[in-house]
């Protein structure tokens, strides 16, 4: 039975404190609803309202946020995803992060829409949800075991239905790597800025779910008027209908490359060779490892890679983890690369930080800052595939050399005192898109609210090369800034919506007001959901200030001022100058001051209420 | 004249194959019809004209195919020049006037056929929209002639129509205009076959032309949102932003788009992106390649000397996040915005596309009447990405590019002639509606 004023909301908040022991249920505010809707909009107020900026990432009082959005539990295609806020032990700012799979579902099935998780447990411990009972339980058992095993013996434990969901940390998380990932479905991760080192600090092993309350739609017709025109666009853009399908998100390998975008070994260059791409392509992960294609809950695109590797299983790879730890380590060995993943999967590490760092490695072992001693005679070379699964294991363990890669690239290559070689924004690891060749993907990076993120910054390498009828220039000083803000809304209003980034290659916002409108009964039209957004990237902003954020960290690295690369035959940097000026002209364009913050003016205007003076 | 005079000088020679292909392109000519003269200077400052010859392809002239008869007196200029000249060189006698043109304008000329007894005095063409009601100075006269090409009679009349209006029409056969350049000449030619398209359309629709007609006689302005800039013969080739090559680009592109796809008639509408202090404004969109139009750059705040028309962008970008704007003046939409319902008694408040493609991307486009208040104009952006405004054009946004802008008055013009072709053949527009919509 329906019980709160909202349709698509259950109108509970679980809240979990650790160090208490202690559970509770709180109503949802439901003028919170209006102007954050869900996911990632609502998971960031709840966090900014209850956590101290400058609280110590792992520490007991910093809190972990997930919230699912009203179209969870609905056949919106692709609203399965649940958004997790935390700060970051990686990077010190907001940690935010999006997964899809089956969990988030499932634990708005068990009749919840957020979970707050503070505190710290004494021991080792899960937590039990369903829709009778919620338990913290311990977990000794499962400490130490791989995401995969963990998983396994929980769903076992269960349900031998395996209706529940988990989700879990691997050893990485448990051992506090900086860049440890929360796993769901095995595979699917909330991965990056370390959240399972977060979960680790908490002595959380895992979260499981189950439960079957559904939340009614409240005027299907409008619904389903968008949910038609949804399907229809999805069904009918080629990336989302077949390529994303039949290739995976490798498939976009060659074209990134073609675009002369595609990073090498540490982002020294943009060069490779068509035959070494050729051995690592997603036309070749179909022919050689792929066994089928998967796909989230209720996601009609299917992009997952099911692989195998000789007798061993798993997922992936994709084509940030791909490049990052192949192409950008100097490695175009799909075997190794794929392995590689698996044993991220199941150890829990964010594969684009692992690539980043472990290029970073490389070069300094290459230009000699790193000696052979200080690895213990491991060949540190670029283009190296047999170290790449032995990293792994050594970075989640924190094993030897590998602890010190456990902090990530920046603390790594800081600690040798030559950090220009950690290839970060705010120390999180550049994805695999080089920002030399886009101006609007540059600016995206530097102003992504959680660091270098692609997801969070914008995405703005669809918007250059497949966007469709919403391609841009590449290298427009005065596009990229309205363009770059204008991207990460439209991520925003994705990720409290729940639903896929890959949707937006086949259409925008539009139907997407429709279906939540029509679910949950309240007006979200296209200009609510912008402003929402725009709410928001304050918030964020305000919280990464408060924690303490120089304006000059929304910046590159050095190398991508100094040394240029070839796009289309003429040498592209980006000169500190222009840095300066994309910067200064996304503040303008957010409305926030010289200093990146957001004035009382734009408090007032966006209703954001309890700011910390 | 020297031998060497008697050439066409490039300028000249470009001049008239651009707007040549052009007049060809609108389809305002046929293969091998209309003429086009600019008043010319010849080495001893005698005015002469510059004329095409007579038969020639005005879509494939070559300097051979400009002709200079003197203006005053019969020379062996007039041998290969159009049979029109001397109807010219007597337009060109009128004060100001620089250049005419004479097009076959189709859609004009059907509009302005009739089966009276002859000879008669036709009716007036009096256009109902804005573009045609302002720029035209609200009728072409439409005149009968006994031999309707090139006669004395007609040497005689249309220069006196032209002394008193910008286009005349010579019944049957087409148009001619006048304008301080050749490109104004032109531009009031496209603008006049336009409104004759457009109570075509309206027709076909079944709207109540008279009616129409006598609202717009009574209070024009109530009829149109705001009067169109006054067509400027200054600064078409001005680009304040030449050193960005990729973003001239794309404005040239989709000038040529909107020119070539008869979204908006030539040098009509605006689109512009908009930066973080400046915005890049082309204040003529419907710009074939290769004459193009103004490029200009302007602060993002309201200035007096701003036009309606940039200030209707500059409000809507201090209000809302959208980086890219269009307004073209879509034929199709114009007209359909007067459609009303079979049994109903207002004109349509939304279109409901009822083709595949159309009712996909837009499930509904608003109507709006003429004085319709900017704010609500951008609220309705905000939830329909395009809006049509009756007696004022089609008003669309992006996010991101132009390219996703210009689609929109493209998707319009579609959506538009798929309704009125069904409503042509019989149909039930509101039965082929998708159901779906119903409620938005």
């Amino acid at each position: 039975m329906r019980h709160y004023s909202f349709y698509g909301y259950h109108g509970n908040i679980l809240e979990i404190d650790l160090s208490k022991g202690c559970i509770k249920t709180k109503p949802l505010d439901p003028l919170m609803i209006e102007d954050y809707l869900g996911g990632r909009g609502l998971a960031m107020r709840i966090f900014y309202d209850e956590v101290d900026p400058l609280c110590e990432p792992l520490g007991k009082e910093n809190i972990l946020v997930i919230a699912t959005s009203p179209l969870l539990g609905t056949n919106a295609p692709t609203a399965c995803r649940g958004h997790m806020v935390f700060k970051s032990p990686l990077t010190g700012i907001i940690g935010s992060s999006n997964c899809g799979g089956t969990w988030a579902t499932a634990f708005k099935y068990s009749g919840y829409d957020v979970l707050v998780i503070k505190g710290k447990a004494e021991e080792p411990v899960m937590i039990d949800i369903n829709p009778e009972e919620v338990k913290i339980v311990p977990a000794a058992h499962l400490w130490g075991l791989d995401t995969h095993k963990t998983t396994t013996e929980l769903i076992a434990d269960k349900d031998p239905r395996k209706h529940s969901r988990i989700l879990c940390i691997g050893p990485a998380g448990e051992n506090l790597v900086r860049f440890s990932t929360v796993m769901n479905d095995k595979n699917r991760a909330y991965g990056r800025s370390g959240p399972g080192a977060v979960f680790g600090s908490k002595n959380l092993k895992a979260v499981r779910v189950s439960g079957r309350i559904k939340i009614q739609i409240h005027e299907r017709e409008r619904y389903q008027s968008g949910l038609d025109q949804a399907l229809y666009l999805i069904k009918s853009a080629p990336v989302t209908k077949r390529l994303l399908h039949e290739l995976g998100t490798l498939g976009l390998l060659k074209l990134i490359n073609i675009i002369e975008m595609l990073p090498h070994q540490n982002f020294q260059d943009t060069v490779h060779k068509e035959e070494d791409l050729d051995k690592v392509s997603g036309e070749t992960l179909n022919k050689t490892l792929l066994e089928r294609a998967g796909a989230c809950y209720g996601c009609p695109i299917a992009c997952q890679r099911h692989t195998r590797v000789g007798d061993k299983k798993g997922e992936g790879p994709e084509y940030e983890t791909l490049v990052m730890a192949g192409p950008n380590c100097g490695i175009y060995n799909l075997k190794e690369i794929t392995r590689a993943n698996y044993r991220c999967n199941e150890l829990g590490l964010d594969t684009i930080s692992f690539g980043g760092t472990l290029a970073c490695a490389m070069e300094l072992f290459e230009r000699g800052i790193i000696s052979k001693k200080e690895i213990a005679g491991d060949k540190l070379n670029f283009a190296n595939a047999e170290i790449l699964e032995k990293m792994v294991d050594s970075i989640a363990y924190r094993r030897g050399f590998g602890d010190k890669l456990a902090e990530g690239s920046y603390r790594f290559a800081s600690s040798f005192k030559h950090p220009e070689f950690s290839m970060t924004v705010k120390k999180l690891e550049i994805p695999a898109y080089d920002p030399r060749a886009s101006f609007t993907q540059a600016l995206g990076y530097m102003t992504s609210p959680t660091g270098a993120c692609h997801l969070r910054g914008g995405y703005a390498v669809s918007l250059a090369f497949f966007g469709g009828t919403r391609e841009i220039p590449r290298f427009s000083l005065l596009q990229s800034p309205i363009a770059i803000r204008n991207m990460q809304n439209l991520g925003i209003i994705q990720d409290s919506l729940g639903i896929c980034r890959f949707t937006g290659y086949a259409f925008s916002t539009d139907p997407w007001s429709r279906m939540v409108s029509g679910t949950t009964g309240m007006d979200f039209s296209t200009e609510r959901l912008e402003k929402m957004a725009n709410r928001v990237a304050v918030l964020e902003r305000i919280f990464n200030l408060e924690a303490g954020i120089k304006p000059e960290e929304d910046t590159l690295p050095e190398r991508f001022s100094i040394e240029p690369i070839l796009v289309k035959g003429k040498e592209k940097l980006l000169p500190k100058e222009v840095i300066a000026k994309l910067r200064n002209d996304y503040f303008e364009a957010q409305g926030w001051d010289e200093q990146g913050r957001p004035p009382q003016s734009i408090l007032e205007s966006l209703k954001i209420k309890g700011i910390r003076k | 004249m020297t031998k060497e005079k008697w050439k066409a000088s490039e300028e000249l020679i470009h001049l008239f194959q651009t707007v040549g292909r052009a007049s060809l392109l609108y389809d305002i000519q046929d293969s091998h019809c209309g003429n086009m003269v600019v008043l010319w200077k010849d080495e001893k400052g005698c005015e002469r004209m510059a004329i095409t010859a007579t038969g020639s392809q005005k879509g494939d002239l070559e300097p051979d195919h400009i002709c200079f008869p003197s203006i005053s007196e019969t020379d062996f200029g007039y041998y290969k020049a159009s049979s029109e000249a001397d109807i010219h060189a007597r337009i060109l006698a009128i004060k100001g006037v620089n250049a005419s043109m004479h097009c076959h304008t189709k859609d004009l000329t059907i509009t302005t056929f009739d089966d009276d007894k002859k000879p008669n005095q036709p009716a007036p063409f009096i256009p109902v929209d804005p573009l045609g009601y302002y720029h035209l100075e609200g009728l072409v006269q439409v005149d009968w002639f006994e031999i309707p090409s090139g006669s004395s009679e007609m040497t005689k009349t249309i220069p006196e129509r032209l002394a008193h209006h910008p286009v005349t029409m010579v019944q049957t056969h087409g148009a001619f205009a006048r304008g301080r350049t050749l490109k104004e000449a032109f531009f009031l030619l496209c603008i006049a076959n336009n409104s004759g398209y457009i109570v075509r359309l309206a027709d076909k629709l079944g709207v109540n032309i008279e009616n129409l007609r006598n609202k717009i006689n009574n209070s024009p302005d109530s009829q149109f949102s705001h009067p169109p800039n006054e067509y400027m013969i200054e600064r078409d080739s001005d680009c304040d932003f030449p050193d960005d090559e990729e973003m001239t680009k794309e404005f040239i592109k989709t000038g040529a788009r909107i020119f070539e796809s008869r979204l908006s008639p030539f040098h009509t509408g605006s689109f512009s992106i908009r930066g973080v202090k400046t915005m890049l404004f082309a204040p003529k969109a419907s710009m074939p390649r290769e004459i193009g139009g103004p490029l200009l750059e302007k602060p993002l705040f309201l200035e007096k000397s701003d036009s309606p028309e940039l200030r209707i962008h500059k409000k809507i970008y201090a209000e809302a996040n959208f980086q890219t704007i269009i307004h073209c003046y879509v034929p199709e939409a114009e007209a359909h915005s007067h459609f009303i319902y079979p049994g109903e008694n207002k004109p349509c408040e939304r279109i409901v596309a009822i083709d595949a493609e159309g009712s996909f991307l837009y499930l509904v486009i608003p109507v709006v009447p003429p004085k319709t208040e900017t704010e609500t104009l951008i609220r309705l952006l905000h939830d329909y990405r395009v809006v049509i405004v009756r007696g004022g054009g089609v008003w669309g946004v992006g996010t991101q590019s132009l390219s996703e802008v210009l689609h929109h008055p493209s998707s319009v013009r579609e959506i538009c002639l798929y309704r009125i072709g069904a409503f042509e053949q019989g149909l039930d527009l509101k039965k082929m509606e998708p159901k779906k919509a119903k409620k938005w």
